[in-house]
């Protein structure tokens, strides 16, 4: 599903990653691990197709697209979501406006035609409620007065409205107490199928008690250093990443 | 200035002797204070964001009948009346007096002085160039008078049109009188052809005790416009005045709100948004009177500016010694696409109270562009992000307007203004704060 290979990326003339490769297959877990400034956000906003991120070597792969011709709203027509370690908020712009304009841009990237008024309500609401989120919080603006917890909790939603073949999360996990954990996590559980991909970016092993991760990586210096199964995340909490790697 | 500008003013004014009861002596007045100190210039502090250099080299002609009847733009909402002048003379066959005639009295600027032509000195005189032209030269305009204790629930439209009208001008003047507890709301429109001409128009009102008046003004003028107005308006205790302005048309436009708070509780709410395309300029003036305790005012106003437009906004508030427990807030804000684009903004706040709550804030900048990614990575395009990021940034100066269809009506102006963007690129982040 998706194949980075040896890139090399900069951001303001500095080269952060520095021959990165990664291959995941559908119906993976993959987490990435790695100190702050390690890389992996860097990562995570190259996949992603931000600007600023430059990328001078190598190739990432999408679905067999090269997603280096792909605008940042085509990769995620074609299946991809980025949960924002900082999730923005936008002032004026209701969560309900943006979910709906988001999910209808895809569809029509898609070629489907808009899903209705009545469908979409029925949607976004299950979808909220499962993630125990208030109803209310939908007719507020994007993210606007929204605690830590809640907004990453609307990244949940926005996936499960979307359902991406490939979520690729940025610090997730940060910031959340126990019980906001347990439902983001469930949220990315829910997610997890046959036909789709997850990848962890984490500091912490924290997370992965919850979503137990098929493969784990180590990220140092932006590459990666170490691959192995969810027993790695473990012994680098033990062992700290200087004595693993 | 050039004497020939002045003389043929001079002349116009002449023609108008006995075209309105009462007003011939205000007319004489105006004119000689016109001829004393012409147009402002932009050295003026008042107007150095607003170039009248068209005004100032060649006279404009009263502008005449137009042959062809214009179309009548659909009205936004259930109107109590809709008046329509053409080429600043008001048609009655185009207009729909509806019921208001029944709850208000309605009458053409004409008549209005007829009974007691002493009350023609009641009229605003304009403390500059453009403002005593409007005394010297209007001839034509709706007074409309709401009886105490009157409501008048659906809006009344007035709608100016301009066509035809190469180097031609015209001059309205709109007297809105309401008596206590009275309320109307006065939706003003200003739309043109492609024609040079020139609309200069002005609004003075009276708001007594606990009366509302709500101003909604739509300037749509044609490309080639000249666009100046004024509105002068004074609140009695408890009384409202609550504006909201969205210009889009012209090629330079301004909008001037002179606003007195004249009693306790009295309030003034004045909202607007401007939206400069390329070649533009958007100029808005206000200046809020406070002179009695317990009078309070809000504002709130956005700008966009495109590459090569121009937004300014220069708000004045003033606080009189004993005017105290006053609240005054004003807030701007400024988007400007690139480097060419002007933003500039004049908070001014004259306080001689010393229990007073006043604020404001002044930002420039062009859209955030962590928001943009934020919605592209949601599979959003790029040109509807900024659409939609431009509609909530205007939203929050167009919120306050109380009738839905009207509200949304300018709503879907500006999404119309920034889709009409989307064939030019928007070049990178650049913005400046004067």
């Amino acid at each position: 599903m998706l194949k980075i290979k040896d890139l090399h990326v900069n951001v303001a003339g500095k080269e952060i990653l520095k021959g990165l490769d990664l291959e995941i297959n559908a119906g993976e877990t993959h987490a990435i691990m790695g100190l702050n400034g390690a890389g992996k956000s860097t990562l995570a906003n190259t996949i992603a197709g931000r600007d600023d991120y430059e990328v001078t070597k190598g190739t990432i792969e999408f679905m067999g697209q090269d997603m280096m011709e792909m605008e940042p709203h085509e990769r995620v027509a074609a299946g991809l979501f980025l949960g924002f370690q900082y999730p923005v908020e936008i002032p004026g712009v209701s969560n309900l406006n943006f979910l709906r304009t988001a999910l209808n841009s895809v569809r029509k990237l898609n070629g489907e035609d808009d899903m209705s008024a009545a469908e979409f309500m029925k949607l976004v609401r299950e979808k909220a409620t499962h993630l125990n989120m208030d109803p209310d919080m939908l007719k507020r603006f994007v993210n606007v007065g929204f605690s830590g917890g809640e907004k990453k909790r609307n990244e949940m939603v926005q996936m499960a409205v979307l359902n991406p073949k490939l979520a690729v999360l940025d610090e997730t996990d940060s910031g959340l107490d126990i019980d906001a954990l347990k439902t983001v996590a469930e949220g990315i559980n829910v997610q997890r199928r046959e036909d789709t991909a997850v990848l962890l970016i984490t500091h912490y092993q924290r997370l992965l008690s919850y979503v137990q991760p098929d493969k784990v990586h180590v990220m140092i210096d932006g590459k990666i250093v170490k691959s192995g199964g969810k027993e790695l995340a473990l012994e680098l909490e033990e062992k700290g990443y200087a004595d693993v790697a | 200035m050039d004497d020939a500008v002045i003389q043929s003013y001079e002349k116009q004014a002449e023609a108008l002797e006995g075209s309105v009861a009462g007003m011939d002596d205000l007319r004489a007045k105006a004119i000689k204070d016109f001829a004393a100190q012409g147009f402002p210039h932009v050295k003026a502090e008042d107007w150095r964001y607003s170039d009248l250099k068209t005004l100032r080299t060649k006279a404009f002609s009263p502008a005449n009948h137009a042959g062809e009847t214009p179309d009548i733009p659909k009205a936004f909402t259930d109107c109590a009346a809709r008046f329509v002048f053409v080429n600043g003379r008001f048609s009655e066959s185009r207009s729909d007096m509806g019921d208001l005639w029944q709850a208000a009295s309605v009458r053409p600027l004409a008549n209005h002085f007829m009974a007691n032509p002493d009350r023609a000195a009641e009229l605003v005189r304009g403390r500059d160039g453009v403002g005593m032209l409007n005394t010297a030269l209007a001839k034509d305009g709706m007074v409309i008078a709401v009886p105490a204790g009157v409501e008048i629930d659906d809006p009344v439209e007035i709608i100016h049109i301009m066509t035809g009208a190469d180097d031609c001008a015209a001059h309205s003047r709109h007297i809105v009188e309401l008596g206590e507890g009275a309320s109307v709301h006065i939706i003003e429109r200003f739309i043109g052809d492609d024609s040079s001409y020139w609309t200069n128009s002005m609004l003075q009102a009276r708001v007594t005790e606990s009366a509302k008046l709500y101003h909604t003004r739509l300037q749509e003028e044609g490309a080639n416009a000249i666009h100046t107005s004024k509105a002068y308006v004074n609140v009695g205790a408890g009384g409202q005045y609550h504006a909201c302005n969205l210009s889009l048309g012209a090629k330079v436009g301004r909008f001037e709100a002179y606003v007195r708070l004249l009693s306790d509780e009295s309030n003034a709410t004045i909202d607007g948004v401007a939206l400069a395309g390329t070649g533009q300029s958007h100029d808005t003036l206000t200046h809020i009177s406070h002179t009695m305790p317990h009078t309070t005012s809000d504002q709130i106003f956005r700008t966009v500016a495109d590459s090569r437009g121009k937004t300014s906004f220069q708000g004045k508030v003033t606080v009189d010694k004993d005017a105290q427990k006053v609240e005054a807030d004003q807030s701007f804000k400024a988007l400007v696409f690139d480097r060419t684009a002007e933003a500039n903004a004049k908070p001014e706040l004259e306080i001689f109270a010393d229990d007073v709550k006043c604020s404001h804030g002044a930002t420039v900048g062009d859209l955030d562009a962590k928001a943009i990614f934020y919605l592209t990575s949601r599979g959003i395009d790029p040109v509807t992000a900024r659409q939609m990021l431009v509609e909530a940034f205007a939203a929050a100066a167009l919120e306050r307007i109380e009738i839905e269809p009207l509200r949304d009506a300018l709503m879907a102006r500006v999404g119309d203004w920034m889709a009409e963007r989307k064939a030019k690129p928007i070049p990178e982040n650049k913005s400046r704060v004067e």
